[in-house]
């Protein structure tokens, strides 16, 4: 129980114990449905994605404002390249596209010492208008071959009547735990978020771990595109507009603390499970849709709040 | 001495160019400018660029020009038309996008004898109240909803798709004045008919639309009819339904879809018997009637007394193919298919 409490996924843990609690006494019949729950978690592991890779971020004292464009500049490129590539050829380049950008937004930040929020910022829209220029306006359309394409399945599409992200989500986290909590380079990020100048006193070149960081962010966020079109190929300029954040949120939600060194991989997971399950829940209720982003806030500042207080309970200064 | 007659040399080839640039143009007696909304990365703008050049073919003494930005912002297409009207056009036609913005550089215009078209969007207040331009020319977003919904209840008095329940128009800029009409006069028309009827937000995201719909078909199982106004939502709210195995496609039972725009995934949709019916507010007129009044106002003095509507016009399963024919004429067979995303 200790051991629970001092984990920094304790409050997303209560809060979706909370949620689902209340979605059971108001709506239980819409809510325990085989088809809710499938539509809820296949969005959830998408979101998760791409709120995973912020988590690495923000673990680093940074953030990444561009993740929205980056997963939907990944989507659209892999959708554009494979008439010429192929399936396999086009999902290769779009993710190099995605570490690419992840890539110049680091360097940018380490090596040019600027704000993470400014640079990414700029990502943010410099990615969006690679979108527009290269697509005229309209995406193109994914070949009756590709979708059919053994790769395209395994991406997108179902085992057992669950969907392929949520696979892929599980196995992602799982890898993320592990490089995190089991590896150097894991202790070597947290400690970058957790005091840089301590970090780099024992000798942790900061700059490659944030660097690193960025990558395995857009690249999380391009894989994340692609899944996305792997399942539904039909998109638009818009793919991925305003998922930034949500992807925040979601981390946030989950424990990660903006001033760096702390986090957890389940916690971000059931963060973005918070933010999509609000969303549903509050238009199955009949409220209109735009609400829930002012439900996401409310949920977001007590977030914050409690986390903090909790790594305070802990012993962490913050 | 040698910079002199540089100076004098060059002086004598401008002159030259200039001479043959004024005889070239000698034929053409006026000058209308087209400063748009729709960049080249909107493939809707070749509708506008055809048409003028059509219009050229016809008036070989009219030169026009369409001006428009990539990078839209409001303050770029105000000065986009500022830029415009110092050039001292015979004519502008321009969408009236902010009616506030674009009140000031107007007036001016008109005030200083150049007449002013407005298309594809017009100015929302009141006759005394708006920018004095000479016409409006292109559709009416309230009419496009309630002409597809009375199209919808011919279908379902032949029998040919249910009797709508419950409607959702789902919308994905829930500020856009525009799409807030269509929905509006789809709604004025399926609650006569005895429907619900609900507008819901979807965003403009493909996962959250899809994700935003699919919440709402689960908590509403009596929804029928989806009106999605614009054309590349439709196919995310036809995969939503088809999904959730509420049989779409155009027959007698199940979720009806409808959606607007004379685009290939709309008209693809309806060939396919996805959609049951889309519009078009007849973009290619919007481009050419505009140069065809301001034409007939310098010679003529012409002005027509109320605005021109080029649209909607509904198209169906009946017409979708001749509609396929000209569009392709008009995106290129390449970008036609490229863009059929069904």
């Amino acid at each position: 129980m200790k051991y629970l409490v001092r984990s920094q996924g304790f409050g997303a843990t209560i809060g979706v114990i909370a949620m689902l609690a209340v979605f059971t006494v108001i709506d239980f019949s819409g809510w325990w449905t085989v088809q809710t729950l499938s539509n809820v978690t296949q969005f959830t592991a998408i979101l998760a994605l791409v709120a995973l890779g912020q988590a690495l971020v923000i673990m680093t004292k940074e953030i990444d404002l561009s993740v929205g464009s980056i997963y939907g500049l990944t989507g659209v490129a892999f959708i554009t390249l494979e008439p010429s590539l192929g399936v396999p050829g086009s999902l290769v380049v779009a993710l190099l596209i995605a570490a690419a950008a992840g890539f110049i937004q680091g360097t940018a930040v380490v090596k040019g010492e600027l704000p993470s929020m400014i640079v990414t910022l700029g990502g943010l829209f410099a990615a969006r208008g690679i979108i527009y220029v290269w697509t005229g306006g309209s995406v193109h359309n994914f070949s009756p071959d590709a979708r059919t394409h053994a790769l395209t399945r395994l991406l997108g599409g179902e085992l057992f009547g669950i969907s392929a992200a949520i696979y892929w989500v599980a196995i992602i986290s799982v890898l993320l735990a592990i490089m995190l909590w089991g590896t150097r380079f894991g202790n070597r990020l947290l400690a970058t978020g957790g005091s840089r100048e301590s970090a780099e006193s024992r000798g942790v070149r900061t700059d490659r771990v944030k660097t690193a960081a960025f990558v395995l962010c857009s690249l999380l966020a391009g894989f994340a595109g692609i899944l996305t079109l792997c399942n539904q190929p039909q998109t638009h300029v818009t793919l991925g507009e305003n998922m930034e954040l949500e992807a925040i949120s979601a981390a946030v939600i989950g424990g990660c603390l903006l001033t760096g060194g702390r986090g957890s991989i389940l916690g971000v997971v059931l963060g973005a499970l918070i933010v999509v399950s609000f969303r549903y829940e509050l238009i199955a209720l009949g409220a209109p849709s735009s609400w829930y982003i002012t439900f996401v806030g409310a949920v977001l500042i007590v977030a914050v709040i409690f986390n903090q207080k909790l790594a305070r309970f802990v012993g962490h200064s913050v | 001495m040698r910079i002199g007659k540089s100076i004098l040399y060059s002086a004598l080839l401008a002159s030259a160019a200039l001479g043959v640039a004024h005889a070239q143009d000698g034929e053409k007696q006026y000058r209308f400018v087209m400063v748009s909304h729709i960049g080249s990365n909107d493939p809707n703008m070749n509708w506008l660029t055809t048409s003028l050049k059509e219009f050229e073919a016809k008036y070989p003494d009219v030169k026009t020009e369409y001006i428009s930005t990539n990078n839209y912002s409001v303050q770029e297409h105000v000065r986009l038309l500022e830029q415009a009207i110092a050039t001292q056009p015979d004519g502008i036609a321009v969408p009236i996008v902010s009616s506030d913005a674009f009140e000031g550089p107007l007036r001016k215009a008109i005030d200083a004898g150049i007449p002013v078209v407005a298309f594809n969007i017009p100015d929302g207040r009141p006759d005394g109240e708006r920018i004095p331009y000479l016409t409006y020319v292109g559709g009416d977003e309230f009419l496009t909803g309630k002409k597809l919904g009375e199209y919808a209840l011919t279908k379902v008095e032949a029998g040919e798709i249910p009797k709508p329940t419950h409607v959702v128009c789902a919308s994905h800029d829930s500020a856009h004045q525009g799409l807030k009409a269509r929905c509006a006069g789809m709604k004025e028309v399926m609650e006569k008919a005895g429907a619900k009827f609900d507008e819901l937000f979807i965003g403009a995201e493909p996962a959250t639309a899809r994700n935003t719909l699919q919440s709402f078909l689960q908590a509403n199982p009596d929804t029928n009819y989806i009106f999605t106004v614009a054309g590349w939502s439709s196919p995310w709210a036809w995969g939503v339904a088809n999904e959730m195995k509420l049989d779409p496609d155009v027959d007698d039972k199940g979720v009806t879809v409808l959606t607007v725009d004379e685009g290939p995934v709309s008209i693809e949709g309806v060939r396919a018997g996805h959609i049951l019916a889309t519009n078009s507010q007849g973009f290619w007129l919007q481009g050419y009637a505009p140069m065809e009044w301001l034409y007939w106002n310098k010679k003529f003095g012409y002005a027509p007394q109320q605005s021109i509507l080029t649209g909607p016009l509904v198209i169906n399963k009946d017409n979708a193919d001749q509609w396929a024919e000209q569009v392709r004429g008009v995106f290129g067979d390449k970008a036609y298919d490229e863009q059929n995303t069904w």
